[in-house]
């Protein structure tokens, strides 16, 4: 960059292309090439199958991408701040089967209230071991995510708990306007989530951390205070998706939400959001997590084998981390 | 000069442009083996691009490179395996590796992937002696090395490559006085062996003592080429800014108030018992060595890093030493000396650099104005003088003098009571120098205690009213502005059994 050639700054010299601008956001953000994806995945598949494109069935990809989309809204902020959460999916099996004996033995509203308390206090404890004992955030979460499944396990001694009050059912199975309730409080999570990050300082403040932690820190920002948020929301989440989860089955298993943290992440990085930290939207992730959900459904509509799904979401993962990665290269490059 | 001699590197008609901008425009020169070619200019005059063309690392749009009139591979490998060896200003070696490893970085010699050890040993001992640097045990971990020994052991892995052309970008940056010594003299030893040494630097006075010839850049265009005897000090600024720099550090004396921060018998990680006191509107320089102390010093009244002991007291009001939030709610800031790893989030818009733990004015209930943030933005590129294109534009994108504008407008902002500037001039032109002082010389105006160091020592004493000389993380020596003596000062600094004085 030649600071010569910078003309001083005036709203004038904003243009609608250049750095700053709506479009350079966008691309910047790496969301105009998986929005694009997403719409191109839907056209074809529109023409494969006349069963997608129906009201009903755009409903259901929204409502079988609660879980994922609750879960990943957390996740979200997590890998802004460069961290990572692998415990979510145990953690919405224990905090689900936990609320759902509680939801048995006392009453429904209580086991709700289990399920939160219990995800909750398993995000708070990622957040203390990653911010103030200073671990590492992936080698944490691992451990969270063995530690939370054997005792789900333990709990359960490997038995689903089946028949649930209506109070726990409710979130997960209900309808309201001829949609699932499930899928209405996914969308209104994401837009909330989005204002959170984009509009609060809370917000700016999980971007500065994840952009520079040191940085932050010396400029008055309590790094360890964010970095703790962004775990318990995650914890909330996980929380929250797993309600949904015990209304859809009407039973909590011990092998709920196995592999789960994989589609989360998938969701959240193919959405634009870096694993590097300090880049990322919740819009990306909605979008993201909207992909994933089409191509689920659109491979079971072809009836193309469950093996393949799996090997289809790997390569959606393999793909996502990699533009990542090129980006980032690209950007570093600009700058050296 | 060599004149008479074949050149070994020729640029001809180099271009080079990044969508709109020009970033360099043909740039023609050649150089001679045996010969130290300074290459100088304002930080964005295109040196840097220059470099990375040089090393293969990226194409020139129009113009070509060749090096004994054979084009310059493209790749950066290739350039290396050709003879032209970078050596940047950020140590490249593998900390964790032995100095034997990190000369032959890439290079060790083998029998059927069987690494041979003599022959290993004896090339690298060969590139070693060169750089002075034969003494050391090979099998040292290259991490317990100085600075300037692991620099010099980068040199060495660039001989032990049989590099022909060797070009130093800014190597004497992070290096004390007596190490850039050192350096110069093994470069001279480089020349006569037949080195052909571009070396690029803001310091003038190095180019003076090793330089044969001086090419200017400005504004990505060479603006001046000419053996060293036709240049002088003055001339060569001129050139570089197209305008004379008179006074490159804008002191005027201000009324000094009462004492505003007082710190005593402080001990922390590298600090040996500091003590200092700053008066309000007073600037306060710290003089010492690399390895003195200054940023430790710095960042345990920050409360940056932890302290062990001592007294810390502001607005006669006592302030408990350690505690970084503490120290900032009574208005003690500290300006990191690493714009990029400690000062801005590299990623994030200029509009958020400015905001980062100052939300009062841009915010109301934990909520972001998003205009008020780029209009805050706006005011503060015309109030510091900070020259960007748009306030979302990534702050990593701007110059380094530009970065550290940015950095003061949000120390200022925050109307602070001390700032502690830790090198606040690291890598920046000459002509941004002066922009960057007539701030804190504004700030101290306004009633700031302001403590600042440079690596430069006669930059803190152009700017200071009273100067603390820092040796072995203790403050051994105070002098006011009208006792300053260099010589003096620079010795207490070096010596270990200086006596303490008033």
């Amino acid at each position: 960059m030649t600071i010569t050639k910078q003309a001083p700054t005036s709203a004038a010299s904003r243009t609608l292309a250049g750095p700053g601008s709506f479009i350079h956001n966008v691309l910047g953000n790496n969301i105009a090439p998986i929005a694009i994806a997403l719409i191109a995945v839907s056209v074809v598949l529109s023409f494969m199958t006349p069963v997608f494109f129906t009201a009903g069935n755009l409903s259901n990809i929204v409502t079988q991408s609660a879980v994922v989309g609750i879960a990943a809204i957390g996740a979200t902020f997590v890998i802004i701040t460069s961290g990572i959460d692998l415990s979510v999916g145990s953690n919405i099996a224990l905090s689900g089967l936990a609320g759902a004996i509680v939801g048995q033995s006392v009453n429904g509203i209580m086991g709700v209230l289990i399920v939160l308390a219990v995800a909750v206090a398993i995000g708070a404890f990622n957040g203390v071991s990653v911010s103030w004992l200073r671990l590492a955030p992936f080698i944490v979460t691992l451990a969270v995510m063995g530690m939370t499944r054997g005792l789900t396990l333990q709990f359960s001694q490997g038995q689903s708990v089946y028949g649930l009050p209506t109070a726990l059912n409710w979130l997960g199975s209900a309808d309201l306007f001829g949609m699932k309730v499930s899928a209405i409080l996914t969308v209104i999570l994401f837009v909330i989530a989005h204002l959170v990050l984009s509009r609060t300082t809370f917000g700016h403040r999980v971007f500065a951390v994840g952009g520079n932690a040191e940085a932050a820190r010396l400029a008055g920002i309590n790094v360890k205070a964010v970095v703790f948020s962004t775990y318990v929301i995650a914890g909330l989440c996980a929380g929250i998706a797993a309600i949904i989860l015990l209304g859809r089955l009407d039973s909590a298993t011990p092998n709920a939400a196995i592999g789960t943290e994989l589609n989360v992440i998938a969701a959240v990085v193919i959405g634009g959001t870096s694993l590097f930290g300090g880049k990322g939207s919740m819009v990306g992730t909605f979008i993201g997590v909207l992909l994933i959900g089409v191509i689920n459904n659109g491979l079971t509509l072809l009836n193309v084998s469950a093996f393949f799904v799996q090997f289809v979401q790997g390569a959606l993962i393999f793909l996502a981390v990699l533009l990542d990665a090129l980006n980032n290269r690209r950007v570093r490059n600009l700058r050296a | 000069m060599r004149s008479a001699r074949k050149p070994l590197l020729s640029v001809a008609g180099i271009s080079k442009t990044y969508g709109p901008n020009e970033v360099l425009s043909g740039i023609s020169f050649s150089l001679e083996p045996g010969s130290i070619t300074g290459l100088v200019g304002e930080n964005g005059a295109g040196k840097s691009t220059l470099i990375k063309i040089l090393a293969g690392a990226t194409a020139p749009t129009a113009g070509a490179v060749a090096l004994n009139d054979v084009a310059l591979p493209t790749t950066t490998g290739a350039v290396i395996e050709a003879g032209v060896s970078v050596i940047y200003q950020e140590l490249t070696d593998i900390p964790d590796m032995s100095l034997l490893e990190n000369v032959l970085l890439g290079n060790l010699a083998s029998t059927w992937g069987v690494s041979r050890k003599r022959l290993n040993r004896e090339r690298a001992s060969q590139s070693l002696h060169k750089v002075g640097l034969g003494d050391l045990d090979l099998g040292t971990p290259i991490r317990e090395l100085s600075i300037s020994q692991r620099q010099l052991a980068e040199i060495a892995r660039c001989l032990v490559r049989d590099a022909k052309v060797l070009i130093l970008d800014e190597p004497t940056s992070s290096l004390p006085e007596a190490d850039v010594n050192n350096l110069l003299t093994v470069i001279e030893g480089l020349r006569s062996e037949g080195l052909c040494i571009l070396y690029v630097t803001h310091h003038l006075s190095e180019l003076f003592r090793i330089a044969d010839r001086l090419i200017i850049l400005r504004d990505g265009r060479m603006v001046g080429d000419a053996p060293i005897s036709e240049w002088n000090e003055r001339l060569l600024v001129r050139t570089m800014l197209a305008k004379d720099l008179e006074n490159a550090y804008p002191w005027v004396p201000r009324d000094l108030g009462d004492e505003l921060l007082a710190i005593s018998g402080l001990q922390a990680k590298g600090v040996e018992g500091g003590t200092l006191s700053i008066r309000r509107r007073e600037i306060v320089g710290l003089v010492g060595l690399a390895g003195a102390g200054r940023t430790e010093l710095m960042k345990a009244i920050a409360g940056v890093n932890p302290v062990k002991s001592g007294t810390i007291t502001i607005d006669k009001r006592s302030l408990r030493p350690g505690k970084l939030g503490a120290a900032r709610r009574q208005g003690v800031i500290y300006a990191p000396e690493d714009r990029k790893t400690e000062g801005l989030v590299l990623n994030s818009s200029i509009s958020s650099n400015i905001a980062f733990g100052n939300y009062g004015p841009i915010s109301k209930f934990g909520v972001l104005n998003p205009k008020a943030m780029t209009q805050r933005a706006v005011d503060f590129a015309g109030k510091y003088d900070i020259r960007f294109r748009s306030p979302q534009q990534a702050v990593g994108e701007l110059s380094g003098g530009n970065q550290q504008k940015v950095i003061l407008a949000r120390i200022n902002e925050t109307h602070p009571k001390v700032v502690l500037f830790d090198d606040p001039t690291r890598g920046v032109d000459v002509g941004a120098k002066w922009g960057i002082y007539e701030h804190i010389f504004n700030l101290a105006a306004n009633g700031a205690g302001i403590l600042i160091t440079s690596s430069d020592t006669d930059e803190v004493l152009a700017v200071s009213d009273r100067v603390f000389v820092l040796l072995g993380g203790k403050v051994v020596a105070e002098f006011k502005r009208d006792e300053f003596d260099r010589e003096r000062i620079l010795h207490l600094a070096s010596v270990a059994n200086a006596s303490n004085e008033d």
